[in-house]
Parts: C-alpha cells; structure tokens; sequence
C-alpha cells in the first residue's frame, strides 16, 4: 500500500512518466481505431506519399531496359489471342544472340500448348530456348506442367493496400512453400549478376514489401517500348546490326500479352496491369531510386514517440502555450514526413502518429485537469510533512543550545569555585573535564541538529518554490476560485487567499461559528457576507453588527431587544439583531473591542442560542449562524486579561486570517483595474489609466489601510487629476510611507527599558534562534541567551509562574510559543537544580549570583523573586504546577 | 473462318508427313478415316505459326478443295439414298471435318453413334472433331469410349495421347504414345510425339532414341530437334557436326527453324566478335561435316580432304547429287563448291542448272549475310557486273563490307575493268 501511494506520488511527479504512459495509451487507442476505418486511415496515412508522387519531378528511366510490347501490327500477325510459344521462342533467342544480359517473359509456363498453337512441338522448342538463352524470368505458373531448371520464376502480385491503391508489391510470394521472388527483383537480381557478378548487389530480399517508386504516371506509356512487329520484321529480315543495338547489354521485358486495361490501381490514379507495377519496380531498381518504409515496429515506435512528445508539451508546459507547442510539434512532423520523403525517399507514417497525438491532445488535457487537484494535496502534505520535522529539529536544537548554555555556565560556575577553592581543584577539574565533554557532545549535537535543520528548511524552501507550480497545475481552479469570488466581491488573484476562500466555502456549509481576523480594510465583512451566502442561510438575513460602535448602554436592548415598558423610553417591543437574524446569519465586527462585561453576555448566547429580551420574563430562543471578525489579537487579549477565553474557544470554531494587502502585491493592478472606472463613474469622469510608474509605486506601498486605504488613495488621485493617465505625483504616495521597521514592530509588551524590547524583537524575527540573533546583533552568543534568561525569569514573574502565558507574551507570534516555552522550562529548571542544594534562600541566592553574574540586575531582580518564592512556598514550587505540559 | 483456314493448311501438312499416313492406314480397314485422324497433328507440328518466306506447295490447294467438295456432293446422295447406313455418315462426317465444317461434322458422327452406339470408329471421329474444336475434356471421353469398344484402334490412342497433353496430363499422353507404337511400332509421328512429351518431361535420354528414329523417318522438325539435342547435349554427348548434319536434312525437308540454326552457326564460324572457343568450335564442325559428307557419295571417290565432294561428283557425272552436295557443301562453308557455284551461275550446267539459277544467287545472299567473305565477293562481282541481275554497283559496295580494305579494292578494280 505504502509502495503503491510512494509510486502514485512519484507518477504524478514526473511528466516524463505520465507523458509516456499518455503516449503507449494513444498509440494503442489509434491502433485500435485503424481495424473498423482502415481505409480512411490508410488513404490518410498515404496522402502526402500519394501528393508527392504525383506532382515531383519525373525519375530518371534506366537506359538498361528494353520493354518489347505486343501491338496491334503484331495482332494482326500472329493473332489476337495468345500466341504459338515458338514465336515466344524466337524472339528469345533473338534477343539473346543480340546480346541481352537477362530476359524477361511475361508470359506462365504452367500450361502445355493446344495442338491449334503449336502443341508439345512448340513447348519443347520454348523450353530448350529458355534453357539456352540465359537467365530468362518467367511469371510462375498455377502448376507446374512444364519445367526448366533453367529460368526463373517471378511472381506479379501487388500489394493492394485498404484503400485500393497499389503502392507496394511483396518482395517474395510463397507458393508450395517455395518462395517465388517477385518479377521485377528475379530480373534485376539476374541482370545484377551478368553484370557484376563479383559484387553482391543489395538485397531487396530483407524485406517482405517493396515500396515502387513509379516513373511519370505509373503506366506502360511513361516507358519507352519496342513494338513486337518491329522486332519481329527485324528478325525476319536478319537486320541483325539493329538487333544488336536494341538489346546488347540489355534487360530485355518481353509482355506478350495484352497490357491495356488493367484493373490495379495506381496512386497516380491511373488503372494498369500487375507485369507493369513490376516494370516501375524494375525500373526503381536500376535507377537505384528506392523507397523505404520503416517497418511496423519502427511505425510503432514513431507514433510512440509523436505522442510521447506531444503528451510531454502538453504536461510540461500548461495552459494556451502547451497547446501551440504541441500544436507546432504536429506540424513539424508533418513537415518532416514531406521533407524525408522528398530528400531521403523515406515513407514515414502518417496517420497513426497524428491520430495518436489528438488523441494525446485530448487526454492529457482531461488528465491534467483530473490529477491538478490531486497533486496539489499531495504537495500540501509534503509541505506539512516537512514543516512538522523542521518544528521537530527546531525543537531539538533548542534544547541542545539550552543545554549547551546551561554546561558553559556550570563550567563558568565550576572555574570559580576552581578559583574560590584550591583544595577542591582537583575534582573540580574533573567535574570541568567532564563538562567540557558534555559541552563539546552537545555542542556536536547542536550542530548536527542545526545541520538537519537547514537541509530541511532548504527541503522547505524548495517545496514552497514548487508549490508556485502547483498553483500553475491548478490553475484551472484557481481561475474557478477567482470567478466565484468575483461575483462575491472579493477582488484577488492571489493563491493564499483564493485557497482560503476555498477552505472558507467548505467552512461556510458547515454550523461551526467563524472568526475572521485580519487588519482593518482586508475585507473581513465581505468575507462574512461570503460566509452566509455561501452557507445554507443564504435566503435568509444577514445581520452585521459593528460591535465597537453599540454603546454600551443600549448593548443589551440593541442585541437582545425589550419588551414594552422594560425601561424609560421602551414604549413598544423591539426585537434585538439576534432575533432578527433568526434563522440566518449575525456578523459580530469588531469583536475584540466588546466590553468584559458585554462578553459574557454574548457568551451565553453563543452557548445557548437563546437569551432574555431586556425586561422579558421568559427566554427567546434563535437559531443563528454567528460570524465574528475582530483586528485585534484575541489570543492577546486572552492572555492580557482583556479578553474572555471561554468567548475566545466559543468564536474560534474556524478561523480565517486574511493577509494584508502588502502580502498579496499581485492583487494590486487587478484592483487598480476594478476601481478606477468604479470610481471614475461615481465622479461621472472618464476612467484613467496608470502610468506603469504609477503601478509599480502602487504595488511597493506598504498598505496600512489595506485596500481601504488603497480605494481612498485612488479616489484621491481621481478627483485631483484631470488627466487620462495617473503618474506617481499625483498617487501622492511617498510622504504617508511609513518605514516597514515601525510596521513590523510588535507592540511592546514588558515595561523594561528599550534595549530589552529590541532584543526580544530581534530574537522574534529570528525564530528565537540564539546564533541567529548573536550575529545580527553583534554580540556574544552568551549573552543573548544571559538576555533571554533575564526576559524568561522577568516574563515568569509578572505571568505568577504561569509558562505558557510567560512563553506566550514573549513569543509574541503563536508559532513561536512553543519554542519560548522549551526554553523557559529549560532555564526555569536549572535554576531550581542550581538552588537545589541549599538549605536557605540567602545561599542559594548567593550561589546563584555567583552563577548568573552576567545577568542584569534588573533581571536579577526576577530571579531574585523567583528563588524567594520557591523557597516560601516549599517544594514542589507553585510555579512548576502551571506549566501547559 | 480462320479455323477453316488452320484445317486447310493441316491438310498441306498432311500431304508433306506422307509415309506416316500410309502406314498407319495400312492398319485401319477404312483407307477413309486415316486422313482425318492425322489432320489436326501434323499441322501444329510441322509448319510453324509464323509465315516463313517459302510457301509450301500452294497450287495444290484449289484441286485439292474441288476433289472434297465433289465428294461432299457425293456423300450427302448416299446419305439421302441410304440415311441409316452408319458407314456413310461417318464418311460424311470425315468429309465435313475436312472442309471445315466441324459443327455439321459433330452433328453427322452423333447421328451415327445413335445408328450404332458400338461403333468405335464412329466416336474416334468424334473425337478428333471434338479436339479440332478444342474441347479438350470430351474429345479424351469420346477417344476413351473409341478405346473401351476396340483397344487396338492405334489411332484412337494416338489422338489421346495429343488430347491428354493438350489437357496437361504429359503421364497419359506418354501412356498413350507407348499404346498406339506398341501397336504399331512403325508410326513415325506417334514417336516424334512420344519424344517431344518425353523431352519435355526432361527425359532427354529416352526423347532422344524415340526422336532420332522419327527423324530417321523423315520427319523435318524431329531433324530439327535432333540438331537442336547434339547442339545442347541433351541425351547425347554435344557434337556440332552430327547436329550440322540434321539441321542440314531438316532444311531439305523446308524446315525453316534449321535453315536459322545453321545460319547462326554459320556467324558463330565468321563473325570477329566472338569468343574464340565458340568460333573455333564451329568451324571444326563445318569442315568434319564437309569431309564426312564424302561418306555419302561412296561413288566419288576421294582425292583429298580439301576437295569438294560436289566437285568430284559432278567429275564422276553424277550431276544431280553433285549439284545438291555443291549447296550443301557452300552453305557449310566449302570455298571450293563454292567457287564452282559461283562459276556455274555465270555458265549454267546443262538442264540440270540454269544460267544465273536463282538457287545460287539465295545461297550467296545467305552466306554473304552470316559473313562468309568468299559469298560477299561473288556477290559483289554479280551485282557490280550485272551478271544475271541489274548492275548496281551501290549493292555491290555494300556487300563488301567488312572486308579488309585491300580485298575490296581487288574486287572494284575487278568490277571497275569490265
């Protein structure tokens, strides 16, 4: 199963795979298709063979071949239906006392002569001049009444191919399992060894189909011949220096029969007999003219390629591009079949691989579209897989730095006792030695653990690089995503965001509560509208409640309502926004500035879905969908006091960050674009354009207001500029600038002097990573740790020993509490093994001096407190009871 | 209409094949029926399909067409007088086939198998008119059917032997053949028959034996084959000079095939451009012929081989074989006869020779066309003198050519000082 799932993953990975997975498909799709529309294939296979043949320029006719042909002359001569085989006789040994190198007879010997034409008389003389005169090529017979070991036989089959047309012959036809060489190849192959009978000439007889490469088109006439009658008075009249010129040298074709009206057609379009196709073959050969065709393996492998490539394009590059690269990619291979044919004579299949690539066109799109989805799930979970052994070996390493800070002070407190006891030098410097050791392990660790640290934050890095691809893969949704929020008002092309709307559209059919969070102008209300219209709800009403702007007299009467009389002023029942959002949704904006008081009334409501108008004596109960959105850090809030936790846990059914404009600069010109004419048709003025400057200033600014304050800027811009076109100057942009390092600063939470603040600034920009810190600040890795020490021990204090709020308030961000608290749990241990041994608080306090000698006062002050109270409270501390394990 | 023409000259034909026919009636009762048995056979056989130069005797055709067509008259009184008489029918029927008439033919022999359904005679002749019309598969029924009623009908057995050849089944027709000489060993033309299946079976051997008793016979095309077989060396060992010899007979006989194979040879012996061996060869074998030709004549006597055995018969006043040997001999190359031809077309020899016989000036043309320079010069002489013929020097020029330029300056001077 593991194996299974590990080869998916891999598959969908890699395009190569899928490609040639898509391509063995197509290719036996279109094999496949080829069997019920053969003919339609094949005359497309062939259509630009068939082009090309029919409108090249003329092949050359071999000089060596002489085609003596029956006519009408000859008819009248010797008849109109076969003739007497002693004429056939005659005309053989002329041609070879002339001189003839090979002779060709289309004529079957299969048959014995009828008495009317010369009988066994002229079959013995045929025979005995077929013996005599050389190599004589006949066209084999139905039987075999006559033989002579001396000729050859050649069949004159062609190869009709599904469409009728005759393009190829077989090279060899078997008959009573004897190969019978094809007529044209027998001929060549006998005049080939006449004329050089040392080199063995190149073998036709490899192949089963010979392709043949007609001369003009394709019919007797594009030969020159030599009428039978001429020949014959030549003969009669021993004109023998003429004899001698017509056929010395020569392959000399003798068609004693009728050659016009054929019934085997040409891609010429031209309808001839099958001794002719075997003249072109001939002729072909002689000319050395040949056509080659790659066998059906090589087709095969061709069309795999075609639609390997064409599936490749498509799966690597997405979108309108792929489809013109594929696209090009099909032209080119057609380009290629006319050029291979025109200067290499090579047939390259057709029909098979451009089938095969529609069908791959077709496919992949289906499938890309199929598996985006899934693919980028899968990469979501790499993401998180990786992100979970990154927070695994961050976690590690900072115990590992803690430990190796808490050995370097017990050696530090070890050097001083050292100094402050000679007698107990020698132990101590044991206890050193060992320390070191320890110091040196764990210093080793550290660094392994930091090592695996960067790899698979470098593993991180590049699953977050790929995962812009998958955004790419996915894009499809994306753009679905964009178009859904487009009609909810929500204007963004940014993934993050468009995938929590995605997570907020399945949330919404959901009855949890939501809690939106997100700066002022980030769109939490449009959100909050999209939460109801996307849920069950949607017909019904949609309550927004501006939390901050209820006073807080009239919260009761204005949430609730009252009842007549309820109190001065109260003259008729009024319903409150819960009842009137019954049975659909009540948005609760602002959430976070609600009153202590005012939270705990909500909270019942949020509990019990019901409540007691002011003045009412029984409870009203509501069904409502509650949405809340606050700009504040409820979690804060939670932890200053300022904000109920159980409220807190009742709200954070889901919550939803929406990120500031600044951390989706991409939205920028795609809102530009949506709000200028929106606003320019508010001032009834033409829309203007931005300048690219202008744009580029937009998108560097650093929103405060978000989008609000981004609609504002542009409505400012409209209706100070006349112009068509928004420059720089006039976005009056620079002077609101606020320098990022004020906006990212964190509110400071301890009363401490700045530099503290800076530091645990620092501290959290960098993760809480001590050498991190160390080097950006410039100091000593000691006493960075000495600095957040003091903070911790500072934090516990204020925090009454309570470490997680202690690790929260210094965290500052939530993922970085957890890393907080390890360390603080870490300090606040040694510390209390430090004053394990000793009796009084005094002693302890004094060894700790001596041990924390770096520390600041101020800080000491803390561990002062904290050594106190431990010592007050006796063992086990309170302070250990709160811890969040 | 052209299959009425093929019987007419399978009639010319039969006249030539003449001993065969007699001896094979001989052994038929009716002298009537032998001529239509042979007819279709000969024809095929001995005058080949494409029309040579020497028509065979043509003027017997009209006579001999009269005499059927006065039978015919006759035959059809008889049959009007007596319609049931098998024997006339038959006759008829033999009459029609004849003239061609193969329709009326077929019609008059089924009658007669109605008359007499036990009449072997009567379905042979169905036969054979059956296989004039090419209807291979019933004639051989129809001849088994002769042969089921009377076994020993030789002719029967001959025809069927044709039949099943012309069908394609060469072990019948060798079958058959054997049947028909075991019955009558001395039939010339059932042996050339048996020969050529034989030797298209390729048992050269056996065609041979059977081949050279036809060609004794005098059979002109089996002479040819005979040539042919000692030329190639098929079932005999290769000697030029004994197939000189048979081509030679052949040639007497009108077979114009032989005349082509000497003729070919004749260039093998003179032409330049080829192979020396096959030259050599070729002129050995014409002069052995030459000087075996003195076995021939035991009455002339021999004085030396270079001699003419013409010469010396026309010596010895045997003019009439002497004249035949003389062309013989020229047409094998013999400079002397030669030379004695030469002078005996400007004198004449008595009634035995015209002056200026046209027979010599033939025998020149061909030799001088083979290449034979002695032909070439005689000719050039006739014809730049004008001996016999109309002076035309431009012809006698032409003649000279290929001769060494020393040789055709002689002979112009020669012509040029008469």
């Amino acid at each position: 199963m593991l194996d299974a799932s590990r080869l998916w993953r891999r598959f969908l990975g890699s395009s190569w795979l899928q490609a040639g997975t898509m391509g063995l498909l197509a290719t036996a799709l279109a094999s496949g298709l080829w069997a019920p529309a053969s003919t339609t294939f094949t005359a497309l296979d062939w259509a630009l063979y068939d082009f090309w043949l029919t409108d090249r320029a003329a092949i050359p006719i071999s000089p060596s071949l002489l085609i003596v042909t029956r006519d009408p002359a000859s008819e009248k001569e010797f008849g109109a239906g076969p003739w007497d085989r002693a004429i056939l006789a005659r005309l053989l040994a002329s041609a070879h006392e002339a001189g003839a190198l090979a002779i060709g007879l289309d004529d079957r010997i299969d048959h014995a002569s009828q008495a009317q034409r010369g009988g066994a008389a002229s079959d013995a003389l045929l025979l005995e001049t077929m013996s005599s005169a050389g190599p004589i090529v006949v066209v084999e017979g139905l039987d075999a009444t006559l033989t002579s070991d001396t000729t050859i036989t050649g069949h004159l089959s062609a190869t009709t191919d599904s469409d009728h047309i005759a393009r190829r012959m077989p090279v060899e036809a078997i008959s009573d399992s004897k190969s019978i060489p094809a007529f044209g190849i027998a001929l060549y192959e006998a005049f080939q060894r006449q004329t050089s009978p040392a080199k063995p000439s190149r073998s036709e007889r490899d192949l089963t189909q010979l392709l043949v490469n007609y001369v003009g088109d394709g019919t007797i006439s594009a030969f020159p011949t030599l009428p039978m009658s001429t020949l014959w008075n030549a003969i009669e009249h021993h004109e023998n220096d003429r004899l001698t010129e017509w056929f010395t040298g020569k392959i000399v074709v003798f068609l004693p029969n009728p050659i016009a009206g054929g019934n085997t057609l040409l891609p010429t379009g031209q309808k001839v007999t099958n001794p002719v196709v075997h003249l072109h073959a001939l002729n072909m050969l002689l000319t050395d003219n040949r056509l080659w065709q790659p066998d059906a393996a090589g087709r095969t492998v061709i069309t795999l390629f075609v639609a390997w490539l064409v599936s490749w394009l498509l799966l690597h590059f997405q979108s309108t591009i792929s489809l013109l690269f594929a696209g090009k990619a099909m032209a080119t291979y057609g380009v290629l079949v006319l050029l291979s044919l025109a200067l290499a004579h090579v047939v390259l299949p057709l029909a098979l691989p451009l089938t095969a690539a529609l069908l791959v066109l077709v496919g992949t799109t289906i499938w890309s579209h199929l598996t985006s989805h899934q693919r980028l799930q899968l990469l979501e979970q790499d993401m998180l897989r990786v992100q979970q052994e990154a927070a695994a070996v961050r976690e590690a390493l900072v115990l590992r730095e803690t430990r190796a800070d808490t050995l370097q002070e017990d050696l530090t407190a070890a050097r001083v006792a050292i100094a402050q006891s000679a007698g107990q030098q020698e132990a101590l410097t044991q206890s050193a030695d060992v320390l070191r050791s320890q110091l040196a392990d764990a210093q080793t660790q550290e660094e392994e653990a930091r090592r695996k640290l960067e790899g698979l934050e470098h593993q991180l890095h590049s699953l977050q690089a790929a995962t812009s691809k998958p955004v790419a893969i996915g894009n499809v949704e994306l753009d679905r995503l964009q178009g859904e929020c487009r009609q909810l008002g929500i204007v963004t092309q940014d993934a993050s965001l468009l995938r929590l709307y995605r997570d907020l559209k399945k949330g919404a059919k959901s009855p949890l509560t939501i809690l939106v969070l997100g700066e002022p102008g980030t769109g939490k209300e449009l959100f909050a509208r999209a939460v109801h219209r996307l849920s069950s709800r949607a017909g019904k009403t949609f309550i927004a409640v501006n939390m901050a702007a209820i006073s807080s007299e009239l919260f009761e009467s204005e949430l609730f309502g009252h009842t007549k009389g309820s109190f001065t002023g109260a003259t008729t029942d009024r319903r409150g926004y819960f009842e009137l959002a019954n049975y659909g949704t009540i948005f609760l904006d602002e959430i976070g500035d609600l009153r202590l008081d005012h939270q705990s009334k909500l909270l019942r409501v949020l509990q019990e879905r019901s409540f007691y108008r002011v003045g009412a004596t029984t409870p009203t109960t509501v069904d409502v969908r509650i949405v809340a959105a606050t700009n504040r850090d409820l979690q804060r809030g939670v932890s200053e006091g300022w904000f109920r936790e159980d409220l807190y846990f009742r709200l954070t059914g889901l919550v939803f960050r929406l990120p500031p404009l600044r951390e989706r600069p991409g939205d920028v010109p795609i809102l530009a674009e949506i709000f200028l004419p929106e606003i320019a048709d508010q001032m009834g003025r033409p829309a203007p354009k931005l300048s690219n400057e202008a744009l580029r200033g937009l998108v560097e600014h650093e929103w405060k207001g978000n989008v609000r304050e981004f609609r504002h800027c542009l409505e400012q811009a409209v209706a100070l500029n006349d112009g068509l076109l928004l420059n720089k100057e006039s976005l009056r942009l620079g002077s609101e600038s606020i320098p990022p390092a004020v906006q990212t600063k964190q509110p400071q939470i301890l009363p401490d002097p700045a530099s503290d603040a800076a530091v645990l600034n620092c501290l959290r920009q960098r993760g809480f990573d001590m050498q991190a810190t160390a080097q950006t600040l410039g100091w000593d890795r000691s006493t960075v740790t000495q600095r957040l020490k003091g903070l911790c021990f500072q934090a516990l204090v204020e925090t009454q020993g309570d470490k997680v709020r202690a690790a929260a308030m210094l965290a500052g961000d939530p993922s970085l509490t957890r890393t907080v608290e390890l360390k603080l749990m870490d300090y606040y241990d040694h510390l209390i093994a430090t004053i394990q041994p000793f009796a009084t608080a005094e002693e302890a306090l004094l060894d700790c001096k001596r041990r924390f000698k770096n520390l600041p006062d101020r800080h000491f002050r803390s561990v002062e407190t904290l050594v106190r109270e431990r010592f007050r409270t006796g063992r086990p501390a309170s302070f250990g009871l709160k811890t969040g394990a | 209409m052209p299959s009425r023409l093929l019987l007419a000259t399978f009639w010319l034909a039969f006249f030539l094949s003449g001993p065969s026919l007699h001896v094979s009636s001989a052994q038929t009762p009716e002298n009537e029926l032998s001529p239509a048995i042979e007819s279709p056979t000969p024809f095929s056989e001995t005058s080949s399909a494409p029309p040579t130069a020497e028509p065979q005797l043509p003027e017997t055709r009209p006579q001999e067409r009269a005499d059927d067509l006065v039978l015919l008259g006759e035959l059809r009184n008889s049959v009007l007088v007596s319609p049931n008489n098998t024997d006339t029918r038959l006759k008829l029927s033999q009459a029609l086939y004849r003239i061609g008439d193969l329709d009326a033919a077929l019609d008059e022999c089924r009658v007669a198998i109605k008359l007499d359904s036990r009449n072997a005679r009567a379905y042979l002749q169905l036969g054979i008119t059956l296989m004039a019309k090419q209807d291979g598969q019933a004639a051989s029924i129809a001849l088994m059917e002769a042969l089921q009623l009377d076994p020993k009908l030789t002719q029967a057995h001959y025809s069927l032997g044709t039949v099943q050849y012309s069908l394609g089944n060469l072990p019948a027709a060798i079958q058959s053949y054997r049947r028909a000489l075991d019955l009558q060993p001395d039939f010339p033309d059932a042996r050339y028959r048996l020969a050529l299946v034989l030797k298209l079976t390729n048992r050269h051997q056996e065609a041979v034996q059977f081949m050279e008793s036809a060609a004794g016979s005098g059979i002109a095309q089996a002479q040819y084959f005979m040539g042919n077989a000692y030329r190639n060396g098929q079932g005999v060992e290769r000697n030029l000079t004994v197939a000189i010899r048979w081509w030679t007979k052949a040639m007497e006989f009108g077979q114009p095939r032989a005349a082509e194979s000497l003729s070919l040879l004749r260039r093998q012996a003179l032409s330049p451009d080829q192979p020396e061996q096959r030259r050599t060869d070729a002129i050995t074998a014409f002069r052995q012929y030459r000087r075996e030709l003195w076995g021939d004549y035991p009455d002339a006597g021999r004085h030396n081989s270079n001699e003419s055995v013409g010469v010396a018969l026309l010596k010895g006043s045997q003019v009439s074989d002497g004249i035949t040997a003389l062309f013989v001999e020229a047409l094998a190359l013999g400079e002397a006869a030669h030379d004695e031809l030469a002078q005996l077309y400007e004198t004449g020899l008595d009634t035995s020779l015209a002056q200026f016989d046209t027979r010599i000036l033939r025998c020149f043309t061909t030799t001088a066309a083979d290449g034979f320079i002695p032909s070439k010069k005689a000719l050039a002489r006739i014809y730049g003198k004008g001996i016999g013929v109309t002076q035309d020097r431009q012809k006698a020029t032409a003649m000279l050519k290929g001769l060494s330029k020393q040789e055709m300056q002689e002979v112009l001077d020669e012509i040029a000082a008469q």
